[in-house]
């Protein structure tokens, strides 16, 4: 088991064993370990236990948290390290089983966090840089039809759409030069792109014709052949 | 269609072992890559078993032409028949690595990092999950066609560090998604269209952590040759000293198909002779 090791002026207060999956840090009676000095704020740090890693996270301290004279946001704990809270000094060693498990995890440091344990982190450190964590709604892609033709919105729902004269195509469009594929729009990484097929018919966004790809921006509109869109996005209605 | 592909795979210089996997499948224009992890060979195990778990399920669907509810776990209605053939393929190889790792004490704790690309003529598949990844070099832009799957860049996209930061962050190897460790997992895939002279790439971390993207795009456009241009990849990283196995894959696309051409096109033809 991990040991936390309280010092004060050279002299050891009081070890404490990583029992539990955390441990909290501060001037408060509810922490785990309580420091009663004034330059420890009330809730001051705290140390998650996520498989074999000890992550040590400051809350936003008045004076913050330093691990080896460094000050720290949040850090990954090493055996040895020393943490410095106020004017005192946390002395992090793991136990001899997890220093051996550390010397071939230290190379396969590749691992995996559980989502409740990821929120948990995400959370803090959001908390003090004090952002509003998003609600992280998908937001999708709409096709709006600009000179009053018949089809409606169309929302773009899949990673590719295709736009053309085709049967298969998800926004179909008429005309004798029409070909069966004109344009597709993909939602990629970066955001949603409108590719040309480069046949006859011409592609053109906000009036200016598109080579090979072109990332789309809300409001932008695109002309193919004779037809005129304009693209936006909005919060998906969808429940995933 | 016209494709060169290459691959290389090496243990880099800190490494006892490589447990990176990778396949290239002409025939069938698939192509992956897997970062394996966990003790002694279970990393090798894990790479390995996703890569022909994948590889063997995409094939066949795709012979058999199935249908969607013939496909393992639910399909996903944003993809096309073929994306959610690898959808599939890739939650299946999760669930078996999952299920190996509990079954055998020497596999615990086993998991890999899974890239997949196929490739037709008129769609271009890139599915990920983990930190392995898949660029698209098109022109002189380089762009990711994968999403990475750990804290680090969790924190990025919500503004939580900065770049600078990311760099040397202690969290930036802290998987929040691999193949293994739970009996699903989200895939994310991707679909776009191809063009001519479309080149991609897939890596694993032993690559990118050394290397950075705008230089990835400096040597692969700066010749053809896709064997010798994974060798300079892996060169570099290894130079630079790289903590991880490095595996990089090539992907050429010369041309495309004329299929997509219209009518008044292959009318043109006839005229201009």
């Amino acid at each position: 088991m991990a040991r936390v090791i309280l010092v004060f002026n050279k002299k050891v207060i009081q070890e404490y064993p990583f029992a539990k999956e955390n441990m909290t840090i501060g001037r408060s009676e509810g922490n785990d370990i309580v420091i009663d000095n004034l330059a420890v704020s009330g809730l001051h740090a705290r140390i998650d236990k996520i498989e074999n890693t000890y992550i040590l996270t400051d809350l936003q301290s008045t004076n913050g948290t330093f691990v080896n004279d460094k000050g720290i946001t949040s850090h990954k704990l090493q055996h040895k390290d020393k943490v410095i809270v106020g004017k005192h000094l946390l002395f992090f060693a793991l136990s001899k089983e997890e220093q051996a498990k550390t010397k071939e995890a230290v190379l396969d440091r590749t691992m995996i966090l559980d989502t409740t344990k990821q929120k948990d982190l995400l959370s803090k450190q959001a908390g003090k840089k004090g952002i509003d964590l998003p609600d992280k709604k998908e937001k999708i892609g709409v096709i709006s039809f600009l000179d009053g033709s018949s089809q409606d919105e169309i929302q773009l729902r899949k990673k590719l759409t295709k736009i053309g004269k085709a049967e298969t195509s998800e926004i179909k469009l008429g005309g004798l030069l029409m070909p069966p594929t004109a344009a597709t729009i993909s939602r990629r990484p970066n955001g949603y792109a409108i590719t040309t097929t480069g046949g006859r018919v011409k592609v053109k966004v906000n009036n200016q014709e598109i080579q090979e790809s072109h990332y789309l921006k809300d409001f932008d509109t695109i002309e193919i052949g004779s037809y005129k869109f304009q693209f936006y996005t909005q919060e998906s209605e969808d429940k995933e | 269609m016209k494709l060169t592909a290459a691959s290389l795979s090496d243990i880099g210089p800190v490494r006892g072992g490589n447990e990176d996997y990778f396949s290239i499948d002409n025939s069938n224009n698939l192509y992956i890559v897997a970062d394996g992890m966990g003790g002694h060979l279970a990393g090798e195990v894990a790479s390995k078993v996703a890569v022909q778990i994948i590889q063997k399920n995409v094939n066949h669907w795709i012979n058999k032409n199935s249908p969607e509810d013939e496909l393992f776990d639910f399909p996903d209605n944003t993809l096309s028949r073929r994306g959610n053939y690898i959808l599939s393929s890739i939650k299946l190889a999760n669930r078996v690595i999952y299920e190996m790792s509990r079954e055998y004490a020497e596999y615990k704790g086993m998991g890999t990092t899974i890239v997949v690309l196929k490739i037709m003529p008129a769609t271009v598949i890139a599915a990920n999950v983990g930190d392995s990844k898949i660029y698209l070099i098109r022109g002189n832009t380089i762009e990711p066609l994968s999403k990475e799957h750990n804290m680090v860049a969790e924190q990025l996209e919500m503004g939580l560090i900065s770049e600078e930061e990311a760099k040397i962050s202690p969290l930036r190897h802290m998987l929040t998604r691999n193949l293994g460790s739970l009996d699903t997992v989200d895939v994310d895939v991707f679909e776009i269209e191809p063009m001519n002279n479309d080149r991609f790439l897939l890596c694993t971390d032993g690559l990118t952590d050394t290397v950075s993207d705008d230089e990835i795009l400096r040597i692969i456009n700066n010749g053809d040759d896709a064997e010798h241009l994974c060798q300079q990849l892996v060169h570099e990283a290894n130079k630079r000293g790289s903590n991880d196995n490095i595996t990089v894959s090539l992907i050429f696309l010369k041309k495309l198909d004329n299929e997509r051409q219209g009518i008044i096109k292959k009318f043109w033809h006839l005229f201009k002779k």
